[in-house]
């Protein structure tokens, strides 16, 4: 079966979106506004993929929250559900670091996202995807490798993968890794959809970082590389969502993504 | 220690600087400290960029003309100096990045053309305050978000703002296509700016009889005591409160 390829729906876009050719899909990182013109012929023309924040899995969601989700997968009438392995606000509600950050890879936490990850899928219509999250740093806490982690809580549920390519990029980089040799690692026979995207060197962090821009060309290799590895995949996603991102880079980039497969 | 509880301490130590800072958080030599700094820092300037650009979206469209943009405060000075002191998502780190903002928003052109443009400010920075503070993530049954049967009490970080322009009137006009600035009227009004449990904010126009109830709903006062010291009729008391309860300007407390 042909991957269909993608983008994010970035609604500053919606106008050229609306009359593009050449995507097949579009992930809803938000709901649709009010007022956005564009949304029923977005609607009407694309697949679209929820891929919202519908809470974190260290927790059980609560019946808002699912609620929630299966209003939007009814709404968007998408094929399977994205969420991701991270753990950003801490259990009393006081920390926050509003943005996406891995659990500790331990027993503990593989028994919690496991245990509420079959739970919501039994409350959902359509299957449930996760998506692998960056650690900039690791913490001596974690008892198993990230990929060792993954491919447990995938063989303990019928949980399909999102690989975010990017993600195992960087990490490779930060490990002094070659990108093929981290991601040989990874359960790729549960892949059901890939991101891939650009990086960007970040002055923070004295390096490169997850950036919503056009994948360079080493990234697109890496994407050939790793589709041939991923059986099961359906789609390829361009992983960019930012208001500043422009017609030019979203078009260009699935096209190159579409040359790249 | 649960490993949950130790994720809780690594999510503390990048959002708060000062625990990152402590012997308490260093003792435990959890991860590569430079590292962990390194991905603090950059989390802080995600952190405030996404809430700039929102709270003060409508300084940053008149940003051709005050040649100033929010988010320009992020790469400065000041706050690099606040880094050492930032706790991601409080109040008090929330009040510090609105006041560099509206300080970086002010030293720019002068600005004749928007004679509203402290009031505006002020309403920004007020919208980004309210926001911040803990919040529920998720229902635990204990009614945080319901009405309860206890005694009214204005919520943390709920505040009424008296204007001289109508902004209200203006602002949907500022995000549009524009070619001479959008002017506000010049008439008094008084807003009222609050937030519910699960951190969303809400932005009402009022009038001085709810603005005397959110004043005196302490937690004390019963509702009789309310409606005397409001001089309000107890049904339309109960009605005004209803309604700052939807905003998330009032709660209800359980009495224990």
């Amino acid at each position: 079966m042909a991957l269909m390829v993608g983008a994010f729906y970035n609604p500053q876009l919606g106008a050229e979106l609306a009359a593009a050719k050449g995507i097949d899909h579009l992930a809803m990182a938000d709901p649709p506004a009010a007022h956005d013109a564009h949304w029923p012929t977005i609607r009407e023309r694309y697949t679209l993929l929820l891929h919202d924040y519908l809470g974190q899995l260290s927790e059980p969601l609560d019946e808002r929250s699912i609620e929630r989700a299966r209003s939007l997968a009814t709404l968007y009438r998408t094929p399977w559900i994205a969420e991701h392995f991270q753990c950003l606000h801490t259990e009393d509600g006081r920390y926050n670091i509003n943005y996406v950050f891995p659990p500790l890879y331990t027993d503990e936490f593989l028994e919690r996202f496991v245990a509420n990850a079959r739970a919501l899928q039994a409350r959902l219509e359509q299957p449930l995807v996760m998506e692998n999250i960056p650690g900039f740093f690791d913490v001596k806490a974690s008892q198993l490798p990230e990929p060792v982690w993954l491919a447990r809580f995938f063989d303990a549920t019928e949980v399909g993968f999102l690989l975010d390519l990017p993600h195992v990029w960087l990490e490779a980089h930060y490990r002094g890794m070659k990108p093929e040799a981290w991601l040989a690692q990874f359960p790729l026979e549960h892949v059901v959809e890939l991101h891939v995207a650009g990086v960007e060197e970040d002055e923070d962090l004295r390096g490169p970082w997850i950036a919503p821009t056009a994948p360079s060309e080493a990234m697109l290799a890496f994407l050939a590389h790793a589709v041939t590895r991923c059986p099961r995949a359906k789609a390829v996603t361009f992983d960019a969502f930012s208001p500043s991102l422009t017609a030019d880079v979203l078009f260009r980039s699935v096209e190159r993504i579409r040359g790249a497969l | 220690m649960t490993d949950r509880a130790l994720q809780d301490l690594v999510l503390r130590a990048l959002a708060d600087a000062s625990f990152r800072a402590s012997s308490a958080w260093r003792q435990r030599a959890l991860a590569d400290p430079a590292k962990v700094e390194r991905f603090a820092r950059f989390l802080a300037r995600h952190f405030y960029y996404e809430r700039i650009v929102h709270f003060f979206k409508y300084s940053g469209a008149l940003a051709r003309v005050t040649g100033r943009r929010p988010e320009g405060t992020l790469r400065g000075a000041e706050f690099e100096a606040l880094l050492p002191v930032v706790v991601l998502g409080s109040r008090q780190t929330a009040r510090a990045v609105a006041d560099l903002v509206v300080r970086e928003v002010k030293g720019g052109a002068p600005v004749a053309s928007i004679p509203y443009r402290d009031d505006l400010l002020r309403y920004e920075a007020a919208m980004m305050v309210a926001e911040a503070g803990p919040r529920v993530w998720r229902e635990n049954g204990k009614g945080e978000e319901g009405r309860g049967t206890g005694v009214p009490e204005t919520a943390e970080g709920t505040v009424l703002l008296d204007l001289a322009y109508d902004l209200p009137a203006v602002l949907p006009q500022l995000l549009q296509p524009w070619t001479e600035v959008p002017q506000a009227p010049p008439r008094p009004v008084r807003l009222l700016v609050a937030r519910s449990p699960r951190g969303r904010v809400a932005v009402a126009r009022t009038d001085s009889a709810v603005a005397r109830v959110v004043e005196l709903a302490d937690g004390r006062r019963t509702l009789e005591e309310l409606a005397r010291a409001a001089g309000l009729p107890r049904n339309e008391l109960e009605a005004t409160l209803a309604g700052l309860t939807d905003l998330g300007a009032v709660r209800f407390g359980t009495g224990s």
